[in-house]
């Protein structure tokens, strides 16, 4: 218990020190504490629940549908948070969580709009498409780094480019547009097929749809992977001292490969949850730096699952609240400026260590 | 049409000429700069805010302190903390991105960019950073292959215990090194707002941060290198651009997002193909110094 606490301090602390920053900020800027305080007010309501409405007799609408946002949100980052967890915990930093996130939101939404399938069949083939377009994509770094020796953070970088440029300026305006009645055509692709959504959890109230049961499930099976079976054991011996773990006899290139396979089908399937939950379709532009946020993901929640899983609630629910913020004057972008300045204080993990030690000793004495 | 083109080359070209030849700089001293994009969006922001209260010349070196600043912040991290150099650099980037989108709103109370300023004078039909990046590469490539301070940066860069002995402080020479490349880097973005355009757009700098890194890779981590690559990617970006104008037909034949992906497919197809250990990526590249190690 004292371990696991001590292992949170940083990410904790970090969390803490950005909220306040970014409230000063506000409050200079602004205008005064008030003016920040109602902001962030705002923002909590519009995240987990407006409970003064709620119990002023407002129905529980009040409570459901800024839930539905977060949790909405919170799937993605779920999912490329583990996504760029997991290759961290063989010592691989996947960068390209972005490239192979549109890759696979590519896959669900073509499969999802061109096949024809009964409900539950057609689900589960658009989810399987985007998680194997994803693992396809995160392939080749993984075959680069073992059999090349390329760094795959050069690597994924380029692929990330590459995904965007030949996706969103090509596939997505060319050959992949949706044409509609006449020669009346959008960008972006034909609208997939009902039974290819992601299916509604609280019917017309919220948009909260099951991606969130799937980011949830894929964070505990990781967690219980990487815990309790040999090949997770593996991996994180890999990712603590890979000579050491070469020695010992672990193939440490084959696992190399099959984390950054788990990684690049994690990735897809974020951008499956984006499609098949939300989009309904691959926009002209997937825009947000979804991947990015991954990598923000999986520091804060220092490469566990359920603590990805837990940072992923937190900013997923800030940054659906945070278009509340949008009345007090501050960009509804907001909530990715304090997400931005915990990760950079994250980084600083040996700060916060030194810290820790002194705030909580470790057994033994210091 | 040739020389129309090669114009416009001189325009694009020195913001991802400076930033790649910064991005030099930081790694042959062994730090990866993986945060360039976020120290371009500071330059191009700072000088773009900066030109609104004073003449843009000073504001453009606002824009070079700014990038100065925020790689001090990734030095920080990366030698004093001894953080993963390349979380630093991500952290840099998304903080960068988002509060350039907060300082717009709070401070112009505009989503989308700064009011207007006067755009830098034009020598010989081109901003004077245009020859800066002209003759730049040469000069770093210069101080970093000729001069024994940059004999010491490339050996900080492979093998920093080694430096040490030699009685030279490693820690003070990575620093300085990471802050002059965010100078460069600022100086890019710089150029982006107060010479390509005439004022800071929230879209800045668009990925041209990456694109830098892609050509550092590209010219095998030497200044003159990367400077080449960068020319050689601004030109297939003007190429593309002319083309969507004056070749519209040949668009239809190969599309657009092939030529956008072309510099990062071909920084990959080098990567991949080079012999394994023929790397020219510094030995110590992202690695924090341990005085205790030998």
């Amino acid at each position: 218990m004292r371990e696991t606490l001590r292992a949170a301090l940083p990410s904790v602390a970090s969390i803490v020190t950005s909220l306040l920053v970014c409230f000063v900020a506000v409050a200079v800027l602004r205008g005064g504490l008030e003016v920040a305080l109602d902001a962030f007010l705002a923002m909590t309501w519009g995240a987990f629940g407006d409970f003064p409405k709620f119990f002023d007799g407002a129905s529980s609408a009040v409570l459901l549908r800024p839930l539905g946002e977060s949790a909405t949100k919170a799937a993605l980052l779920t999912l490329t948070g583990l996504s760029v967890a997991v290759a961290f915990r063989v010592g691989l930093f996947n960068i390209g969580a972005q490239g192979q996130l549109v890759v696979g939101a590519l896959a669900a939404a073509v499969v999802g709009a061109a096949v024809e399938l009964p409900a539950v069949a057609h689900l589960t083939l658009s989810l399987l498409a985007a998680a194997g377009a994803g693992a396809l994509y995160a392939l080749g770094p993984a075959l680069l780094k073992r059999y090349r020796g390329v760094h795959e953070v050069i690597s994924t970088i380029m692929l990330n480019w590459v995904a965007v440029s030949l996706v969103e300026n090509w596939l997505v305006t060319g050959p992949l547009r949706a044409v509609t009645s006449g020669d009346n055509s959008i960008a972006g692709t034909a609208q997939i097929h009902d039974s290819a959504a992601l299916p509604r959890l609280v019917g017309d109230v919220s948009r909260l749809n099951a991606g969130i049961l799937l980011a949830v499930l894929a964070a505990v099976v990781l967690w219980l992977w990487l815990s309790r079976f040999t090949g997770g054991f593996e991996w994180r011996a890999i990712g603590a001292n890979p000579a050491a773990a070469e020695a010992s006899g672990m193939n440490v290139g084959r696992s190399f490969v099959s984390a950054m396979l788990v990684s690049g089908a994690l990735a897809g399937l974020a951008g499956a949850v984006l499609i098949l939950g939300t989009e309904q379709r691959y926009p002209a532009t997937i825009g947000a730096p979804y991947g990015f946020d991954g990598i923000a993901m999986a520091l804060i929640g220092n490469g566990h699952p359920l603590g990805v899983l837990a940072s992923s609630l937190l900013f997923g629910g800030l940054r659906a609240g945070g278009t509340r913020m949008q009345l007090f004057g501050v960009h509804k972008s907001f909530p990715e400026l304090i997400q931005g300045l915990a990760l950079l204080l994250v980084a600083a993990r040996l700060v916060w260590l030194k810290l820790s030690a002194k705030v909580l000793p470790p057994k033994g004495g210091a | 049409m040739l020389l129309a083109l090669l114009q416009s080359v001189l325009d694009a070209a020195p913001a991802l000429v400076f930033a790649a030849v910064g991005a030099t700089l930081s790694e042959r001293a062994g730090v990866v700069n993986v945060g360039v994009e976020g120290m371009m969006r500071a330059g191009a922001f700072a000088a773009a805010a900066a030109a609104l209260v004073m003449p843009t010349p000073l504001g453009v070196l606002v824009g070079v302190a700014a990038g100065a600043l925020v790689a001090a912040l990734h030095a920080t991290l990366c030698i004093h903390a001894r953080s993963d150099q390349v979380v630093s650099g991500m952290a840099i980037n998304l903080v960068l991105l988002a509060l350039g989108q907060f300082l717009l709103e709070a401070a112009f109370s505009s989503p989308s960019g700064t009011p207007p300023i006067e755009q830098l004078p034009k020598w010989l039909g081109h901003s004077p950073l245009t020859w800066l990046a002209v003759v730049l590469p040469f000069v770093v490539h210069g101080a970093v292959m000729r001069t024994p301070w940059g004999l010491r940066l490339r050996a900080v860069g492979e093998k920093p215990q080694a430096v040490a002995a030699m009685g030279v402080r490693v820690t003070r020479l990575r620093f300085g090194a990471v802050v002059l490349s965010g100078g460069l880097a600022g100086l890019g973005g710089a150029q982006l707002s107060t010479a390509v355009l005439d004022r800071f757009e929230n879209h800045m700098p668009a990925g041209l941060g990456f694109m830098a890194v892609a050509a550092m890779v590209f010219g095998r981590w030497s200044p003159l290198g990367a400077a080449g690559a960068a020319l050689f990617f601004a030109f297939g970006n003007a190429l593309r651009i002319s083309l969507a104008s004056s070749a519209p037909g040949l668009l239809e034949v190969v599309p657009k997002g092939f030529l956008l992906a072309l510099p990062y497919a071909l920084t990959l197809v080098v990567l991949a193909l080079q012999p394994r250990g023929a790397s020219r990526a510094p030995a110590a590249l992202g690695q924090p110094y341990d005085p205790e190690l030998r």
